[in-house]
C-alpha cells in the first residue's frame, strides 16, 4: 500500500464516527432508491413475463349471450391476433365454518380447443378432465385462505342450483393477479374465490350451452387497440354486449399499475433529498479535514507530490464515504425490498414473485452519489491544492469576523458574549448554517409522515365506514331485480331499514379524458350510503346530474358545474351529458352517484335495482345470514365490518413497516446532522474552547458556547420542520393516493410532538457525546502550538 | 486575599509523563516559593520543565507527587471543578499565540472573563491599561500581533487576578512589539501588585524580573535575585 493511502486509512480511523454518519444518511437515500427501483423491476419483470407467458389478453368484453359461431367473426376483426370466448358467472359458496355468505367468479376452460389467452398457471393438481363433471380448479389465494387442496370438495350455488364440486387443481391466472371481488379495494380471500370449470359443463349450468358471455382478445403487435374495441362493440351490441375495455381499465391490471406508479414517485423524491444532505455533509466534513491538514498538504507538495496527487488523495475520502453508504444502502435496500415483496404476496398473486435486485439502479446510485459527494468536496480540494507550499506551512490568519446583523440593528446589549460568538459564527458561514438547518428541518419533517399515515388510516376507517357507509350489509343481485326483489330484501330477518340502488357500468368522458367505472343510482334522501362533503356533511343528491368522487373528478379534469358525458356500457348504451353537481369526499373507490330514478330513466328501465343497502339489527345478524345464504338471486354480500377489519389488518401491516422506515430515517438524519455539525464545530474551534477552559470556564460553560450555536439552529429548524413535514405528508399522501385507496391528510398533535421529540432527543444525545469530548480537550496543547 | 506568607509553595514537586515505555521526568523535585507583587522569570531551554511548572501553578495540570500549596491550599490533589474555579478566580493566562476568540471583539474577549469573575475591572479599563482604548471594537483579525497580545493581557488581568502567568508572551513577536507587550505586563505587575511569572528562553528578558529562576532537566539549577529591575524599554535582544 502506498504511504499516502495508509495515511488515508489512518485519517479515516480518526474520523470514523463522522464518516459513518454521512454514509448512513447517504445510505437512507440509496436504500430507498435501490428498494423502490428493485421493486419496480421485480413487479414489472415478473408481470411482463407472466402476462407474456400466460398470454394475458389486451381487450375484454362482457355480453349477455352470443352463439359460439360468432367467435369466427371476432377472429376476423382486423388487428385481432387471438380470441377466446368464455362463460363467466358469479357463484355463491357454502363454506363450512363461515357464517357469512361467500361468493366467487367462475370462468370456463375450453374443452374442445386449447385455451389461447389468460392461460392458467397450475400450482398443484390438474385441469378438469375433458367430459368430466363437477371438477373445478380454484384460485390459489382462496385455496390458501381455506386450506383447500386437490381432492377436497366445495359446495356452491350456481345459477340457483346447489352443486358439490371436486377440487382437482389449484391455479393462478394473469387476470387475477389481484385476486379480489371486482370493485373491492382489498382482497378478501376467505369470502371470495376464483374458479375454473369445463366450458360445456359451465354452459349447461348457466344456461349458456353453445354460447358465450365473455370475450378476450389478443391484439396483434402494431394494431390499433381502439379500432379493435370499436369493431368488437359493434359486433357484440346485438348480443347485449357491454362496451369493451383494454388493460388500462382491467380491474386487476389497474391495481398493479397503481402500485408501480407509487413506487416510481418514491424512487426519485426521497433519494434526492437524502443525497443532497449527504453531499453537503461530505463537503463540510472534508473541508474541515483539509483545513486541519493545511500544513500536511504543504509538506506533501514540498516533497514533490503534484496537486493532482493531493487532490486525488482527498477525493478518496469522499469515495470511501460513497462506497460505505452504497454498501449499507444496498444491504438495507435489499432487506427492505424483500420484506415488501413478502407483503406483496398478500395482495398480488404471481406464480413466483421474488425480489430482483436492480443492479443498474445500484450502478446509477453509485454514480449519483459519487457526483453528489464530488460536488460537495471539489471546492475544498481545489483550494487545498492551489495553495503554494510555503504559504500553506504558515498558520492560517485569524478568521475574519464582523458584528452580526442583529448587532448592527443595535440589539447587541441583549446578547451575552457566548451568544454573540454563536451568531457571528452562523453569519460567517451562512451555507453551513443553512444546510445544517435544512438537515434538521428534514429530520423534523420526516417523522410527521408516518404519524399522518397512522392518523389518516384511523380517520378513514371512521369516515368511510361510520359516517359515509352507514349500512351494515350491501346485498348485490345476480341480475337487476324488480321492486319485488327489494321488497324481499326488506323482509329478511333483522333488517331495520333498506335502500335500493341501481348500478350500471359506464364510461365518464370529459374533454379528452375518460374513465370506466359504475354509475350508481340511489334514492335522493338516502340515509345509509351517503355522499359527504369534506366536513362529513351529507351532500344533497340533485334530481338530475351527478355527484362524483373528488378523485374521479380530478382524473377527468372536471370540476363542479362541468358537464361530463355518461356513456352507459350495457343495454342500449345510452349516452347523455350530465352536470357535475358536487364533489364527494371519500377515501376508497371512485363513485359516481345519480338519482336512482334519473338513472332508470336514462337506461329506460322501471323500478329495477341492482341490490340494496341494509341496516341490520345485530341481534338478528345470524338469522339474516342464514336466510341470505339461501336466497338464490343474491350474488354477493358486502359486510362492512369484515371489509373494515381486513383493511385494518392489511394496511396496518404496511403502515407499520413504512412507519418504522421513516422513523429510522429521521433518527439517522437528525442524529447525523447534529452530531456532525457539533463535531465539526468542536474541531474548528477546539482552540477557542480550550482557551476558554484554561481561562476558567467550566466544562459546562464551554459546552454551552459550542452547543448554543447548534441549539439555535435546532430551534429555528423545528417550526420550519413542522411546516415542511406537513407539506411532505400532504405530498406523500397525495402521491400515494390511488383510485382504490386514498388517505386523508390528518395531522395530530401526537405526530408533531413525536417529530419534535426525535429531533430534540437526537440533538441532546449528540450534544452529550460532544460534551464528553470537550472534557478531554487538550488544554496544555493550546498553550504551545498553533493549530 | 491578603496574607504575608508566599502565594505558592512547592515542595519536592515531580511530574512524570509516561508515554509507552518512555518515562519523561518533566519536573524532578522542585522546591519554590513565590510571593505577592513579585515579577519572576522562568528561564530554561526547551524541555527544561518550565512550561510544566507553569501549568501546575496555573491549575492546568496536577503534579505526580510532591506538595503544591496555593495560600496553604493543596492544589496537587484538587479535582477538576476546584481547579476550574481556581483558574477562574485567581489566575490570568497569557499565551504565546494570544488565543483570542476570533469571533469576539477586543472588548468582548475581555468581557468573556469579566462576566464570570467575582471582582473584575471594567473591560474598558483593562484595555486602557494596555493602551488599547482606541481599538476596543476591533476583531482579532483587524489587530496586529502585538495588539492581539495586549488584548490577551487585558483579558488576563481584567479579573484582577492574584497571579499572572505568561508563557512565552513575546515568542511570536518582533522585538519592538515584544517590548510594548512586556511593558504592559510590567505595568500590570507594578500597578496591581500581581504576582507575575513569565516563561521565556530569551535571557535578555530576565533583566526586567525581581527573580530569575533557571530550570534545566526538571530541576531548579539556579535562582538569581536582581537587585534592581531593569526598565523594559531599555531591554534589547
Amino acid at each position: 500500500m502506498r504511504a499516502l493511502d495508509r495515511k488515508l486509512f489512518r485519517d479515516i480511523g480518526h474520523m470514523k464516527g463522522q464518516m459513518l454518519a454521512v454514509a448512513l444518511i447517504m445510505a437512507c437515500g440509496l436504500a430507498m432508491m435501490i428498494m423502490t427501483r428493485s421493486l419496480i423491476l421485480s413487479l414489472e419483470s415478473t408481470r411482463a413475463e407472466y402476462y407474456e407467458r400466460y398470454r394475458f389478453a389486451d381487450v375484454f368484453s362482457d355480453l349477455k349471450r352470443a352463439p359460439n359461431s360468432l367467435r369466427k367473426r371476432i377472429e376476423e376483426i382486423p388487428g385481432v391476433a387471438a380470441v377466446d370466448t368464455r362463460i363467466t358467472g358469479r357463484i355463491r359458496l357454502n363454506l363450512p365454518g363461515l357464517s357469512e355468505p361467500a361468493d366467487g367468479t367462475i370462468l370456463s376452460i375450453p374443452d374442445d380447443r386449447p385455451a389461447q389467452l389468460n392461460q392458467l398457471f397450475l400450482r398443484t393438481g390438474r385441469l378438469p378432465e375433458r367430459g368430466s363433471s363437477k371438477e373445478v380448479v380454484i384460485g390459489e389465494a382462496f385455496a390458501k385462505a381455506h386450506g383447500f387442496k386437490p381432492g377436497d370438495t366445495i359446495d356452491v350455488i350456481m345459477y340457483g342450483a346447489e352443486e358439490r364440486l371436486k377440487i382437482v387443481g389449484i391455479a393462478l391466472s394473469p387476470e387475477f393477479v389481484f385476486e379480489a371481488r371486482p370493485g373491492d379495494m382489498l382482497p378478501d380471500n376467505r369470502r371470495f374465490g376464483v374458479f375454473w370449470m369445463n366450458e360445456r359443463e359451465l354452459g349447461y349450468a348457466f344456461n349458456l350451452d353453445g354460447a358465450f358471455n365473455n370475450v378476450i382478445i389478443d391484439v396483434a403487435p402494431g394494431a390499433d387497440t381502439a379500432a379493435v374495441i370499436a369493431e368488437l362493440d359493434r359486433l357484440l351490441e346485438p348480443y347485449g354486449g357491454l362496451v369493451a375495455y383494454d388493460r388500462r381499465d382491467h380491474f386487476s391490471a389497474r391495481q398493479l399499475n397503481d402500485e408501480i406508479a407509487i413506487l416510481n414517485g418514491l424512487s426519485v423524491a426521497f433519494p434526492l433529498v437524502f443525497l443532497s444532505i449527504a453531499a453537503f455533509m461530505t463537503s463540510a466534513v472534508l473541508s474541515r479535514l483539509i483545513r486541519l491538514q493545511r500544513e500536511q498538504i504543504a509538506q506533501l507538495k514540498a516533497f514533490g507530490y503534484s496537486s493532482q496527487d493531493v487532490g486525488v488523495h482527498y477525493l478518496k475520502f469522499a469515495l470511501v464515504i460513497v462506497v460505505l453508504g452504497l454498501a449499507i444502502g444496498t444491504v438495507a435496500g435489499f432487506w427492505l425490498g424483500n420484506n415488501i415483496v413478502t407483503l406483496y404476496h398478500k395482495f398480488f398473486q404471481f406464480p413466483s414473485l421474488e425480489f430482483h435486485p436492480n443492479y443498474r439502479a445500484i450502478g446509477i446510485a453509485f454514480i449519483v452519489s459519487c457526483g453528489a459527494a464530488l460536488l460537495g468536496v471539489i471546492g475544498a480540494v481545489r483550494q487545498a491544492v492551489k495553495l503554494p507550499p510555503a504559504e500553506a506551512m504558515r498558520p492560517e490568519p485569524p478568521a475574519e469576523f464582523k458584528p452580526s446583523a442583529f448587532e448592527r440593528l443595535g440589539l447587541q446589549k441583549l446578547f451575552s458574549p457566548s451568544l454573540r460568538m454563536a451568531l457571528r459564527n452562523l453569519e460567517r458561514k451562512p451555507w453551513q448554517a443553512f444546510f445544517t438547518t435544512v438537515g434538521l428541518v428534514l429530520a423534523t419533517g420526516i417523522p410527521i409522515v408516518p404519524g399522518a399515515m397512522r392518523d389518516g388510516v384511523n380517520y378513514l376507517l371512521d369516515f368511510q365506514w361510520d359516517l359515509a357507509q352507514r349500512q351494515d350489509m350491501t346485498v348485490s343481485l345476480i341480475e337487476p331485480g324488480s321492486s319485488s326483489a327489494f321488497h324481499n330484501i326488506r323482509q329478511l330477518p333483522g333488517v331495520l331499514s333498506a335502500e335500493p340502488f341501481r348500478s350500471v357500468p359506464a364510461r365518464l368522458r370529459f374533454g379528452h379524458r375518460d374513465y370506466r367505472t359504475a354509475v350508481t343510482g340511489v334514492p335522493p334522501n338516502t340515509r345509509l350510503n351517503r355522499a359527504l362533503d369534506r366536513f362529513g356533511n351529507p351532500l344533497p343528491l340533485p334530481p338530475d346530474g351527478l355527484l362524483l368522487s373528488a378523485k374521479l373528478a380530478e382524473i377527468l379534469g372536471a370540476k363542479a358545474g362541468d358537464q361530463v358525458w355518461v356513456e352507459v356500457q350495457e343495454g342500449r348504451r345510452p349516452r347523455v351529458l350530465a352536470t357535475v353537481q358536487g364533489l364527494i369526499t371519500d377515501y376508497s373507490g371512485l363513485q359516481a352517484y345519480m338519482d336512482i330514478d334519473a338513472l332508470r330513466r336514462l337506461i329506460r328501465e322501471g323500478g329495477t335495482i341492482s341490490g340494496a343497502y341494509v341496516a341490520l339489527d345485530p341481534a338478528q345478524q345470524e338469522a339474516f345470514m342464514e336466510e341470505i345464504k339461501e336466497a338464490p338471486r343474491v350474488a354477493a354480500l358486502g359486510i362492512k365490518d369484515a371489509v373494515r377489519e381486513s383493511f385494518r389488518k392489511t394496511t396496518a401491516e404496511s403502515i407499520s413497516l413504512i412507519q418504522g422506515l421513516y422513523f429510522s430515517f429521521s433518527v439517522i438524519v437528525a442524529f447525523g446532522v447534529v452530531y456532525n455539525s457539533a463535531r465539526i464545530a468542536l474541531s474548528e474551534r477546539s482552540r477557542d474552547l480550550a482557551t476558554l477552559r484554561v481561562i476558567g470556564f467550566s466544562n459546562r460553560e464551554v459546552a454551552g458556547v459550542l452547543i448554543g450555536e447548534l441549539a439555535m439552529l435546532t430551534l429555528i429548524a423545528l417550526p420550519i420542520g413542522l411546516g415542511v413535514g406537513t407539506a411532505l405528508a400532504a405530498w406523500i399522501v397525495s402521491a400515494a393516493s390511488t383510485e382504490t385507496i386514498r388517505l386523508p391528510l390528518v395531522l395530530s398533535p401526537l405526530s408533531y410532538s413525536t417529530a419534535v421529540l426525535i429531533v430534540v432527543t437526537s440533538a441532546l444525545v449528540s450534544f452529550w457525546i460532544v460534551s464528553r469530548r470537550i472534557r478531554n480537550l487538550d488544554l496544555l496543547g493550546v498553550l504551545k502550538a498553533r493549530d | 486575599m491578603t496574607g504575608d506568607g508566599p502565594i505558592f509553595r512547592a515542595r519536592d514537586l515531580r511530574k512524570i509523563y509516561v508515554t509507552g515505555e518512555v518515562e519523561v521526568r518533566a519536573l524532578d523535585g522542585v522546591d519554590l516559593e513565590l510571593h505577592r507583587g513579585e515579577l519572576v522569570v522562568l528561564l530554561g531551554a526547551s524541555g527544561s520543565g518550565k512550561s510544566t511548572l507553569l501549568n501546575n501553578l496555573g491549575g492546568l495540570d496536577v503534579p505526580t507527587s510532591g506538595e503544591l500549596l496555593y495560600r496553604g491550599e493543596d492544589l496537587s490533589n484538587a479535582d477538576e471543578a476546584t481547579l476550574t474555579m481556581f483558574r477562574r478566580n485567581t489566575v490570568g493566562f497569557v499565551f504565546q499565540f494570544y488565543n483570542l476568540i476570533p469571533s469576539l471583539t477586543a472588548r468582548e474577549n475581555v468581557a468573556l472573563i469579566t462576566e464570570i469573575a467575582p471582582n473584575p475591572m471594567r473591560p474598558e479599563d483593562a484595555l486602557a491599561l494596555v493602551d488599547l482604548a482606541d481599538r476596543m471594537d476591533h476583531f482579532p483579525s483587524q489587530l496586529s500581533g502585538g495588539q492581539q497580545q495586549r488584548v490577551a493581557i487585558a483579558r488576563a488581568i481584567a479579573k484582577q487576578p492574584e497571579v499572572l502567568l505568561c508563557d512565552e508572551p513575546t515568542g511570536a513577536l518582533d522585538v519592538k512589539t515584544g517590548i510594548t507587550v512586556l511593558e504592559a505586563i510590567e505595568r500590570v505587575n507594578r500597578e496591581l501588585g500581581t504576582l507575575t511569572v513569565i516563561i521565556t528562553h530569551n535571557a535578555a528578558i530576565a533583566e526586567m524580573a525581581d527573580r530569575v529562576i533557571h530550570l534545566s532537566d526538571g530541576r531548579i539549577s539556579a535562582i538569581d535575585n536582581n537587585p534592581q529591575r531593569r526598565p523594559v524599554r531599555s531591554l534589547a535582544w
